[in-house]
């Protein structure tokens, strides 16, 4: 009996020492792959959405994807499960010496504006944001890349849809309303809509806009409340601005039978009431700004907005604008395909007017 | 608790003569079904890993490396990833006290994760509004704010139990939806939402902030700049919350109280306990420790209220961290250590073995799993054992049981 305790002890004593032996031997593997360019290592560090979003952090991930098979550079990813992982995230790829580390979102200003400060030599990149104090206050960062959108062109293109449609009397149920649901009153969204709410308005002067917000963008059911309740106050077209959220938004406007309008990506798939959808191509500005940190070359269309010109030498730039025409932005065409011809026309009036600079779609929701 | 381990003792020392070694085995054997567990849950994980095509060793190298800072490859800072480990154990010791308490009377309080919020939001509204304060008087009172408020959080399913006979169970879950959109309410659009912010409130004075175990600049330690460093205070905090529980449960009446409702309702009334009282008791320790913990993480590291408790899960690992610790302070405060690390360490299995974080939650349900079936005490039978006699009869191991199944009260 005491031999046997022994010999499973000694057993036991045995693998605790070897299993680190082996584990050393087995992780050897690794490197390796092609390159075209200068060999960066990228970090990309998701916000609580996840990699399955499929919206921001998807669409990130696929321009990281892309930049590593067309440029060669070593992408990585990080989830955060929660906000208190954007800190440690970042600081990972910071601290390992990655050449430029991604945050996607508005969600991750305050982390940034923290990380960014603590390795002032590391590049960074936030979609939709810019790096903040603890009070929420901007705060300047050489090395921090801001890429922001024009939503509110988009917004124009799909608020053009909705107001001839309705004018043409050719929705569902051709009442003169139309709507909106928000994620939340913040910029971004409420770029989306004012452009939206100002093409419609343009389009049909009678037409009326609803707008709500649900607070949330990750709980279809809310979306799906506010959606109804606008439907029921006559709306026959939907759009949503509220991420994961908003998807209950476009399928209430299926059961309803009504027109929606999806958001960020191609949302067609997500419900065949969505007519077309407003384009943010986050996965363009993610792979511009992976391009200019690794060889120093500007967006097409580049054109400076923030106070300091870009500086290609030192890779410094403080900020990225994507619209219509660089196509940072733009629309897609779903289930109503094609578009009636005069729809059609007003769109790409419109558009060739925005890229052209004689229109010009306000930010603020009026 | 004491009964049947008396006669194994016995056993023990009559039937082998004891050596230095046997005692330090019968010393670790209470360790054998946690240990058990935890195995049992990284050769199940590594199947998972194995059969997602994932590279197993590189998963566990990365998790350790994440978690300790020992195997690393990409050359991550051993003194960073413990710094991580740190900044997650901290909440979890507090939280699986609060879920052990409950545990030790026969209580499951599911509701630690609203209990954090409910500390979480006292000690933010005590740190802002309050924060002019000086930080002496400021910082223990949004502690104090904190725990009080989770205690009566915790209190109201005691309440609710001990008086109408409602499950403590039902009635925790529900209350951590009340609790995360209060949170969610008062920080986006309430009236703790900051200026500027979107789903933040304004972050407490400094006063009310739990200092940091480095100073907050960019001088270099360790090869890296010190603010990267988020380790804080709050670790002194959740052990000292674990000495006050070690010393509840061992040297005062309320401990022994606690221990016999648990055991059998029947007979702590028979031995003329109040079952009832002892109870609310129980959830207001109980939820006065997650409380605790809400207040700790808010004044320690995020100082603002923010919308991350939807997805916050220290509430409920401290279900299995308690019962991996078997409801004993020590095992409480090492299964923290353990879970902390592993929540670090997922975040460089990531990185460098691109195997998702999610591993870490399926060890967490398989060590949780295992506990719960317990399935260990019977497979251990056919092994030799270690420490005892092999022939000891089945009932004794039966009775060890220490989160038994209470009496129903009435």
């Amino acid at each position: 009996m005491r031999h046997l305790r022994f010999r499973f002890l000694a057993l036991g004593v045995v693998l605790m020492l070897a299993v680190p032996l082996v584990a050393a031997c087995g992780s050897t593997t690794g490197g390796g792959g092609t390159t075209t360019g200068k060999t960066i290592k990228v970090g990309l560090v998701t916000d609580t959405g996840g990699l399955n979003d499929k919206s921001f952090n998807h669409l990130a991930y696929t321009g990281l994807l892309k930049a590593e098979h067309d440029l060669g550079v070593r992408g990585d990813v990080l989830q955060s499960v929660t906000q208190t992982d954007y800190v440690p995230n970042l600081t990972h790829f910071a601290a390992q010496g990655y050449d430029l580390v991604i945050a996607v979102g508005f969600d991750m200003q305050v982390a940034l504006g923290q990380v960014s400060q603590t390795f002032p030599n590391t590049h960074f990149a936030i979609i939709d944001g810019s790096p903040t104090d603890a009070n929420f206050n901007p705060v300047p960062r050489a090395n921090v890349l801001s890429l922001f959108f024009r939503e509110q062109e988009a917004g124009a293109l799909v608020g053009t849809v909705a107001g001839v449609l309705e004018k043409d009397q050719k929705t569902p149920k051709p009442t003169g309303v139309i709507s909106a649901v928000g994620g939340q009153k913040i910029p971004p969204v409420d770029r989306y809509i004012a452009g939206y709410q100002w093409a419609a308005k343009m389009a049909d002067p009678s037409i009326k806009v609803l707008v709500g917000y649900s607070n949330d963008f990750t709980d279809p059911t809310k979306c799906s409340g506010i959606a109804n309740s606008q439907f029921g106050q006559g709306s026959d077209v939907v759009f949503q601005v509220a991420g994961g959220c908003g998807n209950g938004a476009l399928q209430a406007a299926g059961q309803k039978g009504v027109y929606s309008i999806g958001v960020d990506a191609d949302q067609g798939f997500v419900d065949k009431s969505v007519i077309v959808s407003a384009l943010k191509k986050v996965d363009v500005a993610t792979f511009d700004a992976i391009k200019f940190i690794q060889d120093g070359s500007l967006p097409p269309d580049y054109q400076a907005t923030g106070e300091a010109p870009c500086v290609a030498s030192t890779r410094s730039c403080t900020e990225f604008l994507f619209n219509l025409k660089n196509g940072g932005v733009g629309y897609a065409v779903d289930n109503l395909n094609p578009l009636p011809s005069d729809v059609q026309t007003a769109v790409t009036n419109l558009e060739n007017a925005i890229k052209a600079g004689q229109q010009t779609p306000p930010e603020t929701v009026s | 608790m004491a009964t049947p381990s008396a006669p194994t003792t016995e056993r023990t020392a009559s039937a082998d003569t004891p050596t230095p070694l046997s005692r330090v085995i019968a010393y670790l054997r209470p360790m054998g079904t946690p240990l058990g567990s935890v195995l049992f849950a990284f050769v199940v994980g590594a199947i998972v890993v194995v059969a997602t095509r994932g590279n197993a060793l590189l998963a566990y190298e990365s998790l350790a490396c994440g978690g300790f800072g020992i195997f690393c490859q990409n050359g991550e800072n051993t003194a960073l990833q413990l710094s991580n480990t740190l900044v997650f154990t901290t909440p979890l010791i507090l939280t699986g006290l609060a879920v052990a308490v409950a545990f030790r009377a026969g209580l499951f309080n599911i509701g630690a994760e609203g209990q954090l919020v409910m500390g979480a939001i006292a000690a933010a509204v005590v740190g802002i509004k309050l924060g002019t304060w000086p930080a002496l008087i400021l910082l223990p009172s949004v502690l104090i704010a904190g725990t009080l408020a989770g205690a009566a959080y915790g209190g109201l399913a005691g309440v609710l139990k001990a008086v109408t006979g409602a499950h403590e169970v039902v009635t925790t879950i529900m209350l951590n939806y009340v609790a995360l959109w209060a949170s969610r309410y008062l920080i986006i659009g309430g009236p703790l939402q900051a200026p500027g912010a979107f789903n933040a409130s304004p972050p407490v004075a400094a006063g009310a902030q739990l200092p940091r175990l480095v100073p907050l600049n960019n001088n270099l330690l360790f090869g890296l700049p010190q603010s990267v460093f988020t380790a804080y205070t709050g670790i002194f905090v959740s052990l000292f919350g674990a000495a006050i529980y070690f010393f509840i449960m061992r040297r005062t009446a309320l401990g022994y109280e606690i221990t016999a409702v648990g055991q059998s309702q029947r007979a702590a009334r028979y031995a003329g306990i109040s079952v009832r009282r002892t109870i609310v008791v129980t959830m207001l320790i109980s939820g006065a420790f997650a409380g605790l913990a809400g207040a700790v993480v808010l004044s320690g590291l995020s100082h603002s209220l923010v919308d991350t408790y939807f997805q916050d899960t220290t509430g409920f690992d401290a279900i299995a961290v308690s019962l991996l610790g078997q409801n004993t302070a020590i095992g409480v405060v090492l299964a923290a250590i353990l879970f902390g690390a592993l929540h670090a360490g997922g975040q460089v299995m990531e990185a460098d073995a691109q195997i998702s974080h999610n591993l870490v939650f399926v060890l967490e349900a398989l060590v949780l799993f295992s506990l719960a079936a317990n399935f260990l005490r019977t497979f251990k039978f056919r092994l030799p054992a270690f420490g005892r006699s092999p022939t000891q009869p089945a009932e004794l191991e039966a009775q060890d049981v220490v989160v038994g199944a209470a009496d129903e009260p009435g």
